[in-house]
């Protein structure tokens, strides 16, 4: 607790010095984060107009981005998403993390590793790869799809999509998390955690009482960020389109639907509009999360 | 049910279940390039091919435009290289001075740093191209490295783990030792938060290696790519997923395996590399200095 320090106070020039560490960052942060952020929400106030110049209103953007009938059907397909990828995701992260740490393995390793290949392929790998996994005559599992979609060729359907779609989620994601998660449990003294033991708590009451308080703050980081990912989930259906473009809509998620404004239609101003809305659910769940958890307390607060 | 985490047998299952979820697809993207177009379709698809095709695949790549395909990669190494190095210039000494000092403005930037980390990318793609092109940089590889130097998920793993993990009083010994503010960081700090600063390294070498958007948008040339957004490019114009390849550019499922498979290598390497160092946060906690 800094504050408490009566060197911090006596020191001269003290105050500086936190400022000095951070101005390579800030620099980046004005020039790569906040300015091209603060632009793009003065863009989603610039109406465009077929013929004619471009005018400034604080709502038609976001008006006609919301009156899209595009937009109900995205919205409920992100839920519909979110609800399986999320909770399966969220559970198999710490289960797994949970299981690496509770005794120092190469199984382990192993195990930490493999979960973290399938997130390194992407683009067209990506496509090809899952592709061919939801392809029943083509496929490793092909005998296992069959069972729920019997003798047809396709397994991908409105009704599976969102399945597909979460498993090539969590075998993308779930890695990362996993690496992050196991770090941020082998920080923990392990003399707390021996002598919790000692004291007679089990392995599940050592989790629940020891390592995930100690952790907290990386829960909470790791809520907010895969909630906000999953909101706006790209490439995911991005990817089965460029396969299988029949079968599923180019704006089948919120911002497959803003990068289709942006590119397709050219209207910044509505990308930026719907940006900024899919911006302000996630900063809300956000600040709920971190409420929560309390996630600043410690450094300043004590 | 009770499971023990520590008993063996569920903590075993549990890996043996993960790794067949995660390792599956991954062993029949290995084995693609050694099948033709033809085998890939009516082979049982876990069954190995010949190591021959191998070799007509990676014939296949390399005869698209005089073997640029080399090129892409060692603009993506370079790129990657520069990339990480001004990452963790910029967000480690950043994360450290958020969880250890107590100044005014500390939670407001730390706040600012999550913000920037929910804001869909699509919506700053435009802003980034434009400021890029202010300054002149659009079509050099400055456009690319300099926004994927700023690094809001390190400067926050950095936070968190000298928050949780670097007791005040190792960094307060120091202090009363005489050691200056800078020392205290580069020999007491950074020795200690290893695992920490390896893993963000990790992401960011693979973030950059793998960016695809920001090289699409700013490099207009095409020996500029990086290894993604050429491949891609390949792939798109080719048609070779999705729809039949209608040109006679000879890449398809088996040279886009291969090349996914050549391009995913560096990032394994890099993991195998850090996978000694992540582990190793003993000493971090228990080193009451």
């Amino acid at each position: 607790m800094e504050s408490k320090n009566p060197l911090m106070v006596r020191r001269r020039g003290r105050r500086t010095i936190p400022w000095l560490f951070l101005s390579p960052y800030l620099v980046l942060l004005l020039a790569f984060g906040v300015a091209p952020a603060i632009y793009g929400l003065y863009e989603s106030f610039i109406v465009s107009s077929v013929v004619g110049p471009s005018s400034f209103s604080l709502v038609k953007n976001f008006v006609a981005v919301l009156s899209d009938y595009r937009l109900p059907d995205a919205a409920k397909h992100v839920f519909l998403y979110l609800l399986f990828w999320l909770p399966i995701m969220i559970v198999a992260v710490f289960a797994i993390a949970l299981a690496i740490d509770a005794k120092r393995t190469r199984f382990g390793a192993i195990t930490r590793f493999v979960s973290y290949v399938p997130g390194a392929v992407t683009g067209s790998a990506a496509a090809l790869l899952w592709l061919f996994m939801f392809s029943p005559q083509v496929s490793p599992i092909g005998g296992f799809l069959r069972l729920f979609v019997g003798k047809s060729d396709t397994f991908l359907s409105d009704n599976t999509l969102p399945i597909v779609l979460a498993v090539m989620g969590i075998s993308a994601g779930a890695g990362g998390w996993i690496v992050v998660l196991h770090g941020a449990l082998t920080a923990i003294p392990r003399d707390i955690v021996e002598s919790a033991s000692l004291e007679g708590a089990n392995a599940w009451q050592t989790v629940w009482h020891i390592k995930l308080p100690h952790i907290r703050g990386y829960i909470a980081f790791i809520l907010i960020v895969s909630t906000a990912q999953g909101f706006q989930v790209f490439v995911e259906p991005t990817v089965i389109a460029a396969g299988a473009p029949a079968q599923i809509s180019q704006t089948w998620s919120i911002n497959e639907l803003v990068f289709s404004y942006a590119t397709l239609n050219s209207n910044y101003g509505r990308a930026s509009a719907l940006a900024v809305l899919l911006l302000l659910v996630c900063l809300v769940l956000a600040i709920a999360i971190l409420r929560k958890t309390r996630l600043y307390s410690t450094g300043a607060e004590g | 049910m009770r499971i023990h985490i520590g008993g063996g047998i569920g903590r075993n299952a549990l890996f043996v279940v993960t790794i067949a979820f995660f390792g599956l697809p991954i062993v029949w993207l290995l084995i693609a390039p050694t099948k033709s177009i033809n085998q890939l379709t009516f082979m049982n698809p876990m069954a190995f091919g010949s190591v021959g095709h191998i070799r007509i695949a990676l014939r296949n790549l390399l005869s698209f435009d005089h073997a640029i395909f080399w090129r892409w990669m060692l603009n993506s190494v370079w790129y990657t290289i520069v990339t990480l190095v001004g990452a963790l210039l910029s967000s480690v000494p950043a994360g450290y001075a958020l969880a250890k000092f107590n100044f005014r403005g500390r939670s407001e930037i730390l706040f600012v740093t999550l913000i920037t980390m929910l804001i869909p990318g699509a919506a700053l793609i435009l802003p980034l191209y434009l400021e890029m092109s202010a300054v002149g940089l659009t079509d050099t590889p400055w456009s690319v490295i300099l926004p994927l130097m700023f690094y809001p998920f390190g400067v926050y793993m950095t936070y968190l783990f000298a928050k949780h993990s670097i007791p005040d009083s190792v960094l307060e010994a120091g202090r009363l030792d005489g050691c200056s503010e800078f020392g205290l960081f580069t020999l007491i700090f950074v020795p200690l938060s290893r695992p920490t600063i390896v893993m963000i390294g990790f992401f960011s070498v693979v973030g950059s290696w793998n960016s695809f958007f920001l090289p699409y948008i700013m490099l207009t040339s095409q020996h500029l790519a990086n290894l993604q957004t050429g491949l891609q490019i390949l792939v798109t114009s080719t048609g070779a997923i999705g729809g039949g390849n209608l040109t006679n550019i000879p890449i398809r499922a088996p040279e886009v395996a291969l090349a996914a498979i050549v391009s995913i290598f560096p990032i394994l390497l890099v993991f195998l590399f850090a996978q000694r160092y992540l582990a190793a946060g003993q000493a971090a906690g228990a080193e009451k200095g």
